[in-house]
């Protein structure tokens, strides 16, 4: 049917389905701005646009519902190339993250200033109640739109810049535009979705309905003779071996233990087929064609039925080790049937027992550590299952091109990519390309090889481009998640509070495949036990395969849970011997010059050393809190005993810590040229997946040779264009691929002096380069655009260009200490955290609003993961709420009111400019901060997160028991 | 999943009336937020849209307020002219840009159990004004949503004096959809609680008013909260789901319920 209509001030008539969406309509037609990041249930926002001045979700209009109607898009406000006022702001504001949801806030905004030109923050709240963003923490959005609403009465208005960290240095430690946020604020196309051609094949997957089941049969016969149906993949005819999806440096310390179709299905949503049709609906229709015989199997459903003696084994075929001797007692031999399992190298694991990989040490003496304590206790805390969320769901895009496969991929792993598709589909690595676009969030989730092995197996297969996007309920079950953890802690301690003893015993569980089995696990203790100095301390790890959804990073790794039970037993143990929880941590806390013995047997891997810590800004940040916390005002030592109505206030107070990258077994790459007109090409290796990593490596390069950051392009995590980089995990993005961008910087500019002392005539020792790319020596000077042009003439010097590569064996802590004030409703259980402020040691802070909205975002993902989130489970297996609607991630309205992200730097002698990492460690410290809130308002100590009323209350004694595990399969649906 | 195949705007009342004669099994479709939902599920094969011709905006209707059924809900949260208590109802609903389209009629047509507005409107005692095929009649709201029939043109508010009233609803987060909601209306005369309307939704298949819960407190003085939820929660049935065990449900919904009818002690009596 026709439907006539004003698009962005023009005049359409379409022709539209009666039952197609509008915000289909408008993707057909080339509109790329109107996003789906929740799959049409109305819950994210992402598709909005303006219907007759009103911010409605296109997914829930039908076009034929839009007749007469004014419609207008992002593209309104981006005519030219030029920015809107909202555009600008939200620059300025440094919160165009992975920018997935910025059309969507920009037209949120645009609406509001519309009908509010001076708004309160509560409707600017309101306004963005029904956008999703996962990677802001939305306090910066609050800033755009006053920023906007004052430029509107005053165009030249800008906010008071922030500090300045290095005020003797140009660029670094001042704010400057982040590199992709004009063109993803314009809503450009940028990601792997806007690269799919006409012609392109869709997959549609057929996923596993049984948790646990062999896989007997697969029929696709009258499938494969159904209409657009190019090719059928299944556990028949996929490459027949085992990989792991694991993006880490290889070989991995994770097991290969996953074909690309298995044989016996191991979790809900598990690929059991995937149909490559011409169209999305040839795809989907011919999937469900296929008819499937399983034999179903009890599922694992938790740690302690994994480890239960007749427990159900989750992998059962052939164990075998690359490297290395299989554990003592450990069982090998293969049922015949199942799958392998195979180990790069030992992880003390028992694939056969449901063990993935264990791991225990320790310093000291615990039991003479405990018999010396006054008093010792011993308490267990659960982290549930979470998942990342990016908005911008799995992805990718391949086709063959040349003789080689082209991987359009939204990653944070491109050369992990290449190595493992290339491995999967059985050619070289000289034959794939890896791309990676704009990636719309990836926050751990995309360090895994999710898609990407599937999409190019087939684009190789038939030699057609394929196009596979996940869909949210895929997101939830197929994608990763952040491990469940029982972790059992204890402590002994003098009168005093000084710690005599540290015993950590963790259970992970990692779900049906083993990426991430032992790391994350580890990463708990590794950043969590080093920020208590104890002389007998010990852990003991085990991560156990389940039939649960698969595990995997997630920003902060392992450390969030290990901080989460070890901070609040420490508050617990302080508690118990009258002391001050803050006091406590102060008693027993690394500082400058501290010897942290631990990391002897924390070694990633290998060998650990103790490490002598130079300065810790921990004492400064502590003394910033307690100051703005008022902590020793009244009621310092206990509860607090503050009410208001049924409401009582707490606070909490905890210290954190993570690493800058994996020293001595990551490295990152850079190449820096010197282009003809004195400009700079930059090819990082490194995966900028929103964080802005692109914005800190030009800078590294602009700040050198003295240009602005406008001088610099950065073409980055191209695996045919660009070094090799480790990829964007473990707190490595500034780090490394940052020093590697400024040691190509640092040679780039050795070579331009070397080349302008020959031309100038004096020694390239007397030579500096100024600010504005001018050599200036004692004789003459020579600006870099002349150096350029003399680089592509034949009579000139040949083309400059410097290389870096970084690799270290230098570990950077950023350290912080986050401080929560939290409301709990004593009638209600229900919790509110009305201040939340972060100190932060991040060394210098290469673009601060950049690396405060790192920090903002993360803890209100942590505040999320803390209050609200958590994946349920029914008795079969199934994830009962794999969606928006039901999962519910934070939105703008719960932001914490007071909500302060403030700088504590301690440059470290190793980063670039004294940078280390900052994004991940700001989610360690919401869960035990508000749990030691809520148990100095209430007197009630919550050990299971997320700290729902509902558990609270149980807390508090209100409601009777515990919580059922899983939740009986009749009430999926609720009232 | 099925999709919709026919699709039609009629312009006015009788040529909505005559396509759904023809074409029974269609769907009346307003503002789409609960019909169009999610991209994986199956959506009514026929479709006619009510939004050329329905009512929309509030109006006075004699001495009662009439509210077209095509009203959204943020015009309805907008609105001078609303009571209060529907004005809070109508922001409880998850978002913006949901509220931007979402309409009352729809929300009557969606009858879900946890609706933000149903108990509201209960409490004050609306009517609905109906087309079902021949003229326009009148219905009473909780017979309707018993068994729904016909299209809703819209609702009338009766005009009931000295009336204080009391609205809430309790989600996992502000934008979740509600878990429970509730509303409370009485009128207080010399201490004690007369005509007593008390309206709970999430607890049952639909909303609905609370005879058993009125009939605890009609005509007595307001008891302290803690007495109220003592003798409330006995006499609710929720049931476990994902978002909440019976027994979390029985007690919140209590306390949801003694608090709002300790709130409408200090709200304003209508005039
Ligand atoms: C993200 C999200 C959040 C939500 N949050 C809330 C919430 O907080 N509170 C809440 O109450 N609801 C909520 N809803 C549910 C729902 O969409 C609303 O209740 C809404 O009011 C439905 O109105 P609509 O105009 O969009 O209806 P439609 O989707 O157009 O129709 C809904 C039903 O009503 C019928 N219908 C429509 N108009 C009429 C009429 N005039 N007469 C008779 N039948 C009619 C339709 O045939 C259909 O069966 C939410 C939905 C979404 C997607
Ligand atoms: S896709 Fe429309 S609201 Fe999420
Ligand atoms: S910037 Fe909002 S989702 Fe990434």
């Amino acid at each position: 049917m026709k439907v006539r209509f004003t698009l962005n001030g023009k005049e359409r008539s379409w022709d539209c389905e009666p039952g197609e969406s509008l915000r289909d309509a408008l993707r057909r037609h080339g509109i790329v701005s109107v996003r789906d990041g929740c799959g049409g249930e109305g819950a994210c926002g992402l598709c909005a646009v303006i219907l007759d001045r009103r911010a409605v979700n296109s997914c829930m209009v039908l076009a034929a519902q839009a007749e007469g109607s004014e419609i207008l898009t992002v593209e309104h406000f981006s005519r030219d190339r030029e920015l809107s006022i909202v555009q600008r702001a939200l620059v300025d504001a440094s919160c165009v993250q992975c920018g997935y949801c910025t059309p969507a806030v920009v037209l949120a905004l645009h609406s509001l200033l519309a009908r509010s030109p001076e708004p309160s923050e509560a409707e600017v709240r309101d306004a963005l109640s029904g956008t999703l963003c996962r990677c802001t923490g939305y306090e910066q959005f609050f800033e755009a739109a006053r920023i906007a609403s004052r430029r509107i009465r005053d165009p030249l208005y800008a906010e008071a810049r922030p500090v300045d960290y290095r005020p003797e240095l140009a660029l670094v430690g001042k704010d400057r535009e982040k590199v992709d946020a004009a063109y993803l604020a314009r809503g450009e196309r940028a990601y792997v979705e806007d690269r799919v051609e006409a012609g392109a094949c869709h997959v549609a997957l057929l996923g596993s309905p049984h948790a646990h089941a062999w896989v007997v049969s697969v029929d696709d016969e009258e499938a494969r003779a159904m209409p657009g149906v190019v090719e059928i993949l299944s556990s028949r005819n996929c490459p027949d071996k085992v990989y792991t999806t694991a993006g880490q440096g290889f070989p991995e310390p994770s097991p290969h233990d996953q074909r690309m179709f298995p044989r016996k299905v191991r979790h809900v949503g598990d690929r059991v087929a995937a149909v490559l049709a011409e169209t999305p609906e040839q795809a989907r229709a011919a999937a469900a064609a296929i008819k499937v015989e399983y034999e179903l199997l009890r599922p694992v459903l938790s740690i302690a039925e994994a480890k239960a003696p007749n427990a159900p084994i989750v992998h059962s075929g052939e164990v075998s080790y690359v490297s290395g001797e299989p554990p003592a007692g450990s069982s090998t031999a293969g049922d015949g049937r199942d799958d392998p399992v195979v180990y790069q190298f030992p992880l003390h694991a028992d694939p056969h027992r449901n063990l993935a990989a264990s791991a225990a040490a320790g310093i000291g003496d615990v039991e003479a550590g405990f018999a010396a304590a006054d008093l010792v206790i011993e308490r267990a805390y659960k982290c549930n299952r979470v998942q990342c969320t990016p908005m911008e769901p799995h992805v990718a895009y391949a086709k063959v091109e040349a003789g080689r496969l082209v991987l359009h991929a939204s990653t944070q792993v491109p050369w992990h990519v290449r190595r493992i598709v290339s491995r999967a589909i059985g050619i070289p690595e000289n034959k794939v390309r890896v791309i990676k676009e704009r990636v719309g969030g990836g926050f751990g989730a995309k360090q895994d090889i999710v898609v990407e092995d599937l999409v190019g197996y087939l684009a190789w297969k038939t030699g057609r481009p394929v196009f596979l996007r996940y869909d949210r309920a895929q997101e939830f079950i197929a994608s990763r998640t952040r491990h469940a953890m029982e972790i059992r802690v204890k402590l002994g301690a003098k009168r005093d509070g000084k710690l005599t003893a540290i015993l950590m015993r963790l259970e992970a569980d990692t779900g049906p495949y083993g990426q991430h089995c032992l790391t994350v696990p580890m990463n708990a203790i590794s950043k969590s036990l080093p920020l208590l100095l104890c002389d007998n301390a010990r852990f003991e790890v085990s991560s156990y395969y389940t039939n649960l959804s698969p595990a995997g990073a997630y920003q902060g790794y392992g450390a969030p849970k290990g901080s989460f039970a070890l901070q609040t037993a420490l508050a617990e143990l302080a508690g118990e011997l009258g002391i001050d929880q803050l006091e406590m941590i102060e008693r027993n806390r690394v500082g400058s010059g501290a010897r942290i013995e631990i990391l002897k047997s924390l070694g990633e891997g290998r060998e650990g050393s103790a490490v002598t810590l130079g300065e810790c800004g921990l004492g400064e940040m502590i003394r910033r809190g307690r100051e703005a916390f008022g902590w020793e005002e009244p009621g310092a030592a206990g509860r607090r005993a503050k009410e208001e109505g049924d409401w009582r206030i707490g606070r909490g107070a905890v210290i954190i810590q993570q690493g800058s990258g994996l020293p001595g077994l990551d490295a990152a790459n850079a190449e820096l040229r010197l282009l003809a007109d004195g400009t700079l090409l930059l090819l990082s290796g490194g995966a900028d997946l929103g964080t802005g990593l692109d914005t800190v490596t030009a800078k590294m390069a602009a700040e050198t040779l003295g240009l602005e950051l406008q001088d610099v392009t950065v073409i980055s995590g191209d695996t045919d264009l660009t070094p090799f980089d480790k990829g964007a995990y473990a707190s490595s993005g500034t780090f490394f691929s940052g020093k590697a961008a400024l040691l190509a910087a640092e040679d780039l500019k050795a070579k331009a002096l070397a080349a302008a002392a020959a031309i100038l005539g004096e020694p390239a020792s007397g030579l500096a380069l100024e600010r504005g790319g001018i050599v200036a020596g004692k004789r003459g000077r020579i600006t870099l655009a002349e150096l350029g042009h003399r680089s592509s003439q034949g009579e000139g010097h040949g083309e400059l260009s410097g290389f870096g590569s970084f690799k270290t064996e230098h570990a950077a802590f950023p350290y912080g200490a986050h401080f929560v004030e939290a409301a709990v409703n004593a009638r209600s259980g229900e919790v509110v955290v009305r201040r939340y402020h972060a100190y932060q040691d991040c060394g210098t802070p290469i673009n601060p609003s950049l690396a405060r909205g790192q920090v903002h975002g993360a803890i209100l993902k942590a505040i999320g993961h803390s209050l609200y989130e958590e994946m349920l489970y029914d008795q079969e297996g199934r994830c009962l709420n794999p969606s928006f609607l039901d999962y519910k991630i934070p939105s703008s309205l719960e932001v914490p009111e007071d909500f302060r992200v403030e700088f504590v730097p301690v440059a470290d002698e190793v980063g670039p400019f004294g940078a280390k990492s900052v994004s991940e460690i700001s989610v360690n410290g919401a869960a035990p901060a508000i749990a030691i809130a809520i148990h100095d308002a209430v007197g009630a100590w919550v050990r299971e997160w997320p700290f729902t009323p509902e558990r609270v209350l149980r807390a508090m004694g209100k409601l009777g028991g515990a919580l059922p595990a899983s939740r009986a399969t009749s009430s999926r649906h609720s009232q | 999943m099925r999709r919709t195949e026919r699709y039609a705007r009629p312009a006015s009342l009788g040529e909505a009336l005559a396509l759904k004669a023809a074409d029974p099994a269609a769907a009346w479709l307003a503002g789409g937020t609960f019909l169009l939902a999610g991209d994986a599920r199956d959506k009514p094969e026929s479709l006619i849209d009510l939004g050329a011709f329905l009512p929309r905006g509030l109006s006075a209707a004699g001495a009662a307020l009439a509210i077209g059924a095509g009203t959204s809900f943020q015009e309805l949260a907008d609105s001078r002219a609303a009571p209060a208590l529907l004005r809070r109802a109508a922001l409880g609903m998850a978002n913006r840009n949901v509220r931007n389209r979402a309409t009352v009629g729809g929300n009557l047509g969606a009858n879900r159990s946890c609706s933000s507005l149903i108990p509201s409107l209960l409490v004050l005692g609306a009517e609905l004004e109906l087309a079902e095929g021949g003229p326009p009649a009148a219905a009473g709201l909780e017979s309707w949503l018993a068994g729904p029939r016909g299209l809703v043109l819209s609702l009338r508010i009766p005009a009931e004096a000295g009336r204080r009233s009391a609205c809430g609803r309790w989600a996992r987060t502000a934008c979740d959809l509600s878990v429970l909601s509730a509303a409370v209306s009485y009128r207080l005369s010399a201490g004690a609680m007369r005509d007593l309307r008390i309206a709970l939704g999430g607890l049952g298949p639909r909303a609905r008013r609370f005879p058993e819960l009125e009939a605890l407190f009609e005509g007595r003085p307001l008891p302290s909260r803690e007495d109220m939820e003592a003798r409330i929660a006995p006499l609710l049935r929720p049931i476990d789901d994902l978002r909440g065990s019976a027994e979390f449900k029985r007690f919140r919904a209590a306390a949801l319920a003694a608090e709002l009818l300790r709130a409408a002690a200090g709200q304003e009596a209508d005039a």
